[in-house]
């Protein structure tokens, strides 16, 4: 196994000492995933010394056609994707240090995260979480890489702190969601050439070749044959409020932070909990079935089946409502089961 | 005249990918609402592209400048 990376060595812009670099550092992925799924294993196989994952979500059938790390048997224990990214990445690779945790990447929860993180890769699917991301970017002084897709279409761009235009310059606010991933779909390719564009980019920055980094926003569409590179430089915004003078960072405000939300093209509401805590599942499963609820459970989650919804709950009092679209009604049903 | 370029979504509800477009001395917010309006696409939040560099709300266009359209997309 020793030669395990000798193609990654011979690669001259790595070389020994880059690899080395590459061994010693920390990266923290949100989401696992289609992006994460990709991008986990192009790390994992590079030989990236530390990789946190978080995840809030569990594997279901219809992730199979584009989320490689996943299996059928996954999707039949219904396992958190955070511990099934684990399980697939330590058999591909043995020697990193692999740290998956099961929840949502709050504000609260990124800054516990970031003491000794290198870099901050984007594999989440939604705007708030990249935001808070951006924020806390901005605050340790850490770069992320941003990373999108929807149809055929797919984007990239690296954040670096003080050099770079940061996400908030560019968009200004929280951009409206719904229009692109719940009606547009998504092709396998798409979501492979944005991994492409934002692993080779952490492995320039965790090599430390700055010079190499590209500077341009990315963004190209498989099915249309087109692609484009947009120059950054007036980006920058002076009066950000993420990045510049008087900078607030506006995304960590917990008062800003939605106790529920409507999961990305998936017909559920995602329900946080009034405060931090930990559900003990055992004895609320025994609840709920002597209530008369057909609970099936795991070591991680509870899934509760009713009539119209199938709730999911989690160790850390998150339940994912599926079958609804509808905040209120999610948020009684969530109620209801947890007393 | 202006060649102004969608992408994503945008181009589906074009129904092209660019169409020509005289809009010079507009800034690239008033393009968004002439656009907006002649094509029926919403162009909130949307990055614009001029000449393949990032361009703000205030930017002025020039005749001849390539105009391009992209949406930040969210999925992963």
């Amino acid at each position: 196994m020793d030669d395990r990376y000798s193609r990654q060595i011979l690669f001259s812009p790595i070389g020994k000492s880059g690899q080395d670099k590459l061994g010693s550092k920390h990266v923290l992925m949100i989401g696992a995933g289609a992006l994460g799924s990709g991008n986990g294993e192009v790390l994992t196989r590079a030989g990236v010394g530390k990789l946190t994952i978080v995840d809030r979500d569990y594997v279901e059938a219809s992730n199979l056609q584009r989320q490689q790390l996943y299996t059928e048997e996954d999707v039949r224990a219904k396992l958190p994707k955070a511990i099934a990214a684990e399980k697939r990445l330590r058999a591909i690779n043995s020697r990193i240090e692999i740290v998956p945790i099961v929840g949502d990447a709050s504000p609260d929860i990124l800054e516990e995260l970031v003491a000794d993180v290198d870099l901050i890769l984007d594999a989440t699917d939604n705007f708030e979480t990249r935001m808070a991301i951006n924020d806390i970017s901005q605050k340790y002084k850490i770069p992320w890489i941003y990373g999108a897709c929807v149809g055929s279409f797919g984007m990239s761009f690296t954040i670096i702190p003080g050099k770079t235009p940061c996400l908030n310059c560019l968009l200004k606010r929280i951009p409206i969601q719904g229009m692109t991933c719940d009606t547009g779909g998504i092709i396998g390719p798409a979501v492979q050439m944005v991994i492409a564009h934002q692993s080779a980019e952490v492995l320039k920055i965790l090599v430390e070749d700055w010079e190499a980094v590209r500077d341009s926003f990315a963004s190209f569409d498989l099915w249309r044959n087109q692609y484009t590179s947009m120059k950054m430089g007036k980006a920058k915004d002076p009066g950000c409020l993420s990045c510049g003078d008087l900078r607030e960072y506006p995304y960590l405000d917990k008062e800003n932070l939605s106790r529920s939300i409507v999961l990305c093209g998936r017909d559920t509401v995602q329900i946080r909990p009034p405060r931090q805590s930990e559900l003990n599942l055992a004895d609320l499963a025994d609840q709920l079935v002597r209530l008369g609820y057909v609970v099936k459970a795991n070591p991680y989650l509870l899934s509760v089946e009713m009539e119209e919804q199938r709730v999911v709950l989690f160790k850390d009092g998150r339940g994912l409502v599926h079958g609804t679209k509808d905040m209120s009604q999610a948020r009684s049903i969530y109620q209801r089961l947890l007393g | 005249m202006n060649k102004v370029m969608f992408f994503a979504h945008l181009r589906d509800a074009v129904g092209e990918e660019s169409v020509s477009v005289d809009l010079t001395g507009k800034t690239v917010a008033e393009s968004k609402v002439i656009l907006s309006e002649q094509y029926g696409v919403n162009l909130d939040s949307v990055m614009a592209a001029v000449n393949e560099e990032f361009a703000g709300d205030e930017d002025v266009l020039s005749d001849g400048d390539v105009v391009a359209f992209i949406p930040p997309v969210s999925g992963g």
